[in-house]
């Protein structure tokens, strides 16, 4: 899942000032999991703004939401309303939904309370780790199940390096060595064979090193070459 | 029957609700009872209320049950030829609307049959 850590309240003051009445929204899907802007966190920044910025004002200028996913765009547009009033809009999402969100209730400034961590996953709770850096191009069918890209200090493709005792990383005792791992996985595997392969360097292009990944699949109402009977082109100008 | 369940070990500890990230979770102490409440359009299904439970109660497999809920009922029309359910009479019409005139309910793989059959009996040949 995105996994997020909630900006320090300073930052946010900061950036709400001048604001006068504000709209706080979370999102329920992976950063509601991963503790960072669900419900909970929402209910918890407004008081903490409404104590530190409105001192207590009542009514309160602030008012919150939680949207189920804030990265679509129609959904946000057709179930959701901005209170009226409302002249800034704090969101807890990750990048993916505060843009989202800019982009339904645009020329509204939307307010980031997240900053966007990683792609990661829980082994034990309380504890995310990550796990993918979404290069486009993935290797895990030869690394034992285990991302290189995303768990190796350096990201190397061929290793291990000669900062790693096998297990830990040079990095941090703390860190596992993702190679040691890789290891001891396809060890497990009878595979270490594939460990001896050279991979060749990797072509970014598809991890981004091209421009903005974008993709399009068809067969879904709304989607590329789908058109509904009357219906009019997308929401908004940045819209293909 | 609820996707979210809890069994006779619960002793409302509440646990759940302190732990549910999306405050799905809800309890009313009403008189002499204490009533949980579960959102499920609030409810994440990050499974905390289940993996936080001391007493074992919460049965998340319910959760995760591959099941399907009726969410309408309606009337079918059938192939005229070989009595195939095509399309709902409402579908139909919608389908006379669009079209302007009644379509005769026949599937995919009679309909060649049964425009000759038209044709022959309007036109008098195949």
């Amino acid at each position: 899942m995105i996994v997020g850590d909630i900006k320090p309240i300073e930052e946010i003051i900061l950036s709400i000032s001048g604001y006068e009445k504000i709209l706080i929204v979370g999102c329920g899907s992976c950063v509601s999991v991963c503790l960072s802007g669900g419900d909970r966190e929402v209910q918890m920044l407004a008081q903490e703004l409404n104590r530190k910025v409105y001192h207590g004002a009542e009514p309160s200028p602030i008012t919150v939401d939680v949207i189920l996913r804030q990265c679509e765009l129609d959904l946000i547009q057709s179930y959701h309303d901005l209170p009226e009033g409302t002249d800034a809009v704090i969101s807890l999402a990750c990048g993916a939904g505060v843009q989202t969100l800019a982009d339904a209730f645009d020329p509204l400034p939307v307010i980031p309370a997240l900053n966007t961590t990683f792609l990661g996953a829980s082994f034990e709770p309380g504890i995310w780790q990550e796990m993918c850096r979404g290069c486009g191009d993935c290797l895990l069918t030869y690394t034992g199940g285990i991302c290189p890209v995303a768990r190796c200090a350096k990201s190397l493709l061929n290793g291990p390096c000669g900062g790693s005792n096998g297990r830990s990383c040079e990095i941090n005792p703390d860190v596992p060595c993702a190679w040691g791992q890789i290891y001891q996985r396809l060890s497990r595997q009878n595979k270490l064979h594939l460990i001896h392969e050279v991979q060749k360097p990797k072509d970014w292009r598809s991890g981004g090193a091209a421009g903005p990944r974008s993709r399009k699949r068809t067969g879904i109402a709304g989607s590329p070459g789908f058109q509904r009977e009357g219906e009019k082109e997308g929401h908004s100008s940045n819209q293909r | 029957m609820n996707f979210f369940q809890v069994n006779s070990n619960c002793n409302g500890c509440l646990a759940c609700l302190q732990n549910c990230p999306a405050n799905a979770i809800d309890v009313q102490d009403d008189g002499k009872k204490r009533k949980l409440r579960h959102n499920m359009a609030r409810c994440a299904r990050c499974g905390n209320c289940w993996r936080v439970c001391p007493q074992d109660a919460v049965e998340f497999q319910y959760m995760l049950q591959n099941r399907w809920d009726e969410v309408i009922s309606l009337d079918l029309e059938h192939c005229s030829v070989c009595g195939e359910p095509i399309y709902t009479t409402a579908f139909g019409d919608t389908l006379t609307e669009k079209l302007g005139k009644p379509e005769a309910p026949v599937c995919e793989r009679h309909k060649p049959a049964f425009t000759l059959k038209v044709k022959a009996h309007f036109i008098g040949h195949e």
